[in-house]
């Protein structure tokens, strides 16, 4: 027994923890101000600590994801906080329903049974299209909760049929197992399960949720949205392309060679002409997950490592990234079009500054933690021998450069205008430290990438 | 005294220096002073680093190793040899030159503006220190991002467009040599049983011929980029006409040889065989740059712009010379890029005097400075003529080696960089005479220089008359890494001819 509770240590954390702050909330009425974002903090913070236990007896990617949507959701909560409380929508709901979501990613990114991805999948899902609309009386973020819904449905119909077929072909729920078996019907059903889970990782052609969806969400949801759940969706995908049989790979991953291409494509061109920084953003994620199923493509050749370093370093990014724009927007509505930037690195440096490095480090540039993550996922890439597609992604890398420059020169090389007020509504001691430790973690990934690497490979080695 | 870590104190000193500028930031006077201490700090540095080869040369190179990323067989290593050294002095040396170039450019922000030339000033240091290739992207990449604020923020003009377009120029060709090192990673972790990414060992694997090929063009591009060599140079005249004066002086003094430096310290030995097939090419290319930029500066009423397009011949003949397979050339190179270090930045930072005196660099403007400001006009004839390779200044010293070199191993090459450098004559001499000479053209008083530019205009002097005059200091301390490098590169060829 005390096992069992050790090894689902993490899990209960934050089921319990979710319920704890709607029960604190059923208590007191009119919780003090810190009262539940701390508590919601306390039970995040668990699963981070149990990661670093030595000796763990879960799963490498347990641990690993343990600790990073441990990381992801802290520092989501210490965006949120002082976010939510100024807007009005801070509640027990808002901090209950995102333990419960972090809690589902985990299970997503663990799975070993097909139920249970589908399980893991839908709770952390079904807990983030409620987040998406956690401000009630935005109307950007009603339509974006109900864009998130509808190609949610879509993706899960599509998953539970693969799984369905999957099952049919091989009498298994087994992910390993069933995979194992082959055949035809097996090959058919992970078809369509990994264009389900394409759908969540919003990978070209069925992408086009994303950039809604991430501009109406409250700046802060965007950044857990594009972090936890697409790293969490993004281990399921390593965890299929690794065990994928044979036949159905060779099949498959000419057409997957071609959606990491397009995926690529679309998110940095599609980025390059966006006016609003929220949409460049989504876009700019799009494109990283193009790099990731790159990753996943070359999983016999380390890419498995490469994207797990990769998707650590893009959960800091993009946290860091989001949740500067969440700190710089004042309470009527996030600072959205790129124009409303303009000359900001000179009032707010700190926040900026935090942004800016986000900034280049989504476009790669050392010493920050995306250019060591690039470095790994093309040198995976081309030790799996697809020269063509690294050199496709590098050009694609420049125009990622392109875009983040523009944002960046915007910040520095422009005089604010009149038109926009560069007041925004004070960030939050909270904000503000989450904002410093994503910056310093984004420079020590790329700089002292060593323990990282180091416990990547230990995981990998273990499975 | 040996003990301390020189190397890393001279790639991490500005930095550090740099990040403690915003504590200055109320005062223009502090930043300014504490921006020219760091920077001599600097300077003795790299004195006192060069003193070590002075001595009996028993532990040299200078080598610090320590692993850094030991699953990924990367590690931090600098190493620094005769050819190095050059250049790190050289580094050092135009750093407090940019200290002292302008008192204009720091009005807006001084603390950013001092910090960002102490940053660039490191990232270079460590471009010209690094062996291990991945370190050595890793600082190739890097030294983009301070000269990339330095001209968006304090540039001229379209500052924020041309900012723009010099990143995306060199990181294209940086990002696909990021691509090549990975390359050679993996052939290196395949041939040697271990991931490498050291010079050293690399340069011993055995490429197939066509990967050769292709990982040669892709490190060729992104050093000819930044060099820059004919049709890749679009990015140059812009950047240095717009960047403020220490911009343009970091531009022209250091990161155009970085360019030139890497293709001797890593294209060279890398892919010798590459090398060979592509040397025809490279040099043609560097030789159409020396005639075309000449003809463009012919129509250039830019002052500014016309001296950057001189940077594109100077250095494309300098790319021809290391190119010819000549040992004498290669060594005339290295004193070709060095002196025109010293010349062009020389030119640039009386090209800023030029602007900051009259609001306009235009040469239609100018004319009879002679006369109107002598020590001025005495400081600009000189830098002309080291630029024009007058015998006794630097210049003449790279410009006859590399020539000499050429007619050892290709004479129509020889004879046509003869003919690019008469060509080269014609503008320098004719902005000489537009600028200083004929009657003044505007009655705009013109100030001759002050103490800080006297100060910084006779260092430079110093330095060109200097080279041109005991060119066998410098020739001496760079012929052993040189021997090595040819050796590799042209086995059969290798004799030390002549120097």
């Amino acid at each position: 027994m005390t096992a069992y509770f050790f090894e689902f240590f993490p899990h209960l954390a934050l089921a319990i923890g979710g319920l704890a702050v709607l029960g604190a909330a059923m208590f007191r009425a009119h919780p003090p101000r810190g009262l539940l974002p701390g508590l919601a903090a306390f039970f995040a913070l668990l699963p981070g600590l149990w990661a670093f236990w030595p000796d763990t007896v879960a799963s490498g990617m347990t641990t690993f994801f343990a600790g990073l949507l441990s990381v992801v959701t802290l520092a989501t909560l210490g965006l949120l906080s002082r976010y939510a409380d100024r807007r009005g929508f801070a509640g027990d709901a808002l901090y209950g329903l995102l333990l419960w979501s972090a809690l589902g990613m985990l299970l997503l990114a663990e799975a070993t049974n097909w139920l249970m991805l589908l399980l893991g999948l839908e709770l952390a899902s079904l807990c983030l299209y409620a987040l998406v609309a956690a401000r009630v009386d935005d109307r950007l973020g009603a339509e974006a909760a109900l864009k998130y819904f509808l190609p949610g449905a879509m993706a899960l119909a599509v998953l539970v049929f693969g799984i369905s077929l999957i099952y049919a072909g091989s009498g298994s729920l087994d992910i390993n197992e069933s995979l194992a078996a082959g055949g035809p019907l097996v090959a058919a059903g992970l078809t369509l399960a990994l264009l389900g889970i394409g759908f969540k990782l919003s990978l070209a052609p069925v992408h086009l949720w994303t950039p809604d969806v991430y501009q109406g969400a409250p700046a802060p949801i965007a950044a857990f949205l594009s972090t936890g759940s697409k790293t969490a969706v993004a281990a399921a995908l390593l965890h299929l392309a690794a065990e994928a049989p044979t036949d159905a790979a060779n099949a498959l991953w000419p057409a997957l060679m071609g959606i990491a291409g397009l995926t690529m494509a679309i998110g940095n061109i599609g980025a390059l002409c966006q006016k609003s920084l929220k949409r460049l953003l989504a876009f700019s994620s799009i494109a990283q997950m193009g790099y990731v199923v790159m990753a996943a493509l070359a999983v016999e050749n380390g890419g498995g490592e490469a994207a797990l370093f990769y998707l650590a370093a893009y959960a800091l990014m993009d946290l860091g990234a989001f949740g500067a724009v969440g700190a710089l927007s004042n309470n009527a509505a996030d600072r959205d079009a790129i124009e409303s930037y303009r000359g900001l690195g000179y009032v707010h440096p700190w926040r900026t500054g935090a942004l800016a490095l986000c900034l280049l480090s989504l476009a790669g540039m050392p010493p920050t933690a995306g250019f060591l993550g690039k470095f790994l996922v093309f040198g995976a890439t081309l030790r799996a021998g697809y020269a063509g597609l690294a050199i496709f992604g590098m050009l694609m890398a420049i125009i990622g450069i392109f875009y983040s420059l523009r944002v960046v020169a915007t910040l520095y090389m422009r005089e604010a205008t009149a038109a926009h007020p560069v007041i925004p509504a004070p960030a939050g001691p909270a904000a503000g430290l989450t904002l410093w430790a994503v910056s310093a973690g984004i420079v020590a990934l790329g700089v002292f990438p060593g323990p990282l690497l180091a416990a990547i490979a230990r995981i990998v080695g273990a499975e | 005294m040996r003990q301390l870590p020189w190397l890393t104190l001279l790639i991490f000193w500005p930095l550090l220096a740099a990040l403690t500028m915003p504590l200055l930031r109320r005062s223009r006077t502090a930043c300014r002073r504490f921006a020219l201490t760091a920077s001599l700090i600097e300077l003795a540095m790299a004195g006192r680093v060069a003193f070590f080869f002075a001595g009996p040369k028993a532990d040299l190179p200078l080598l610090e190793d320590v692993a850094w990323i030991p699953d990924l067989g990367i590690r931090y290593t600098l190493t620094l040899d005769g050819l190095s050294l050059v250049f790190v002095l050289l580094t050092a040396f135009i750093g407090v030159c940019c200290m002292l170039a302008s008192r204009h450019d720091d009005a807006a922000r001084p603390a950013l503006y001092h910090a960002l030339i102490l940053a660039s000033l490191s990232t270079v240091q460590g471009v010209f220190l690094a062996t291990d290739v991945f370190l050595f992207a890793l600082f190739w990449e890097a030294q983009l991002l301070p000269v990339f604020f330095l001209i968006g923020i304090f540039g001229h003009g379209e500052r924020m467009r041309v900012a723009i377009k010099f990143f995306l120029f060199s990181a294209v060709g940086g990002l696909l040599m990021f691509l090549a090192v990975i390359a050679l990673g993996i052939y290196a972790a395949d041939s040697f049983q271990e991931p490498t990414f050291a010079l050293d060992a690399l340069t011993k694997l055995e490429l197939p011929v066509m990967a050769g090929r292709w990982l040669f063009a892709a490190f060729m591009l992104s050093f000819a980029i930044k060099i820059p060599l004919l049709p890749v140079h679009m990015w140059l005249p812009d950047a240095h006409t717009e960047a403020p004066t220490a911009g343009s002086l970091i531009l022209a003094g250091l990161l155009l040889k970085t360019g030139g430096y890497a293709v001797i310290r890593f294209a060279l030995p890398l892919f010798p065989e590459a090398v060979a097939t592509f040397a025809p090419l490279l040099m043609f290319l560097g030789l159409l740059g020396l005639f075309y930029a000449s003809a463009v500066a012919l129509a250039q009423e830019d002052v500014k712009r016309l001296i950057a397009y001189s940077s594109i011949g100077h250095m494309g003949l300098a790319v021809t010379a290391i190119m010819a397979g000549s040992r004498l050339a290669l060594g005339g190179a290295v004193i070709l890029m060095v002196s025109h270090g010293l010349t062009a930045g020389g030119l640039f930072s009386m090209a800023g005097m030029i602007g900051e005196r009259l609001g306009s660099r235009r040469i239609a403007i100018l004319g009879g400075l002679w006369n109107k400001a002598p020590r001025f006009g005495a400081a600009f004839l000189f830098c002309v003529l080291a630029a024009a390779a007058l015998p006794g200044l630097s210049g003449f010293i790279g410009e006859a080696m590399s020539i000499f070199g050429l007619f050892q191993t290709h004479r129509p090459a020889g004879l046509f960089a003869v003919a690019g450098m008469a060509a080269t004559l014609i503008y320098l001499l004719r902005l000489a005479r537009d600028v200083l000479f004929g009657p003044p053209r505007t009655n705009a008083a013109f100030p001759d220089l002050d103490a800080r530019e006297l100060v910084l205009m006779g260092a430079l002097a110093l330095a060109i008359l200097w080279l041109g005059l005991f060119p066998n200091a410098v020739l001496s301390i760079i012929a052993d890494p040189l021997d090595q490098i040819a050796s590799l590169v042209w086995p059969t060829t290798a004799p030390r001819l002549g120097l």
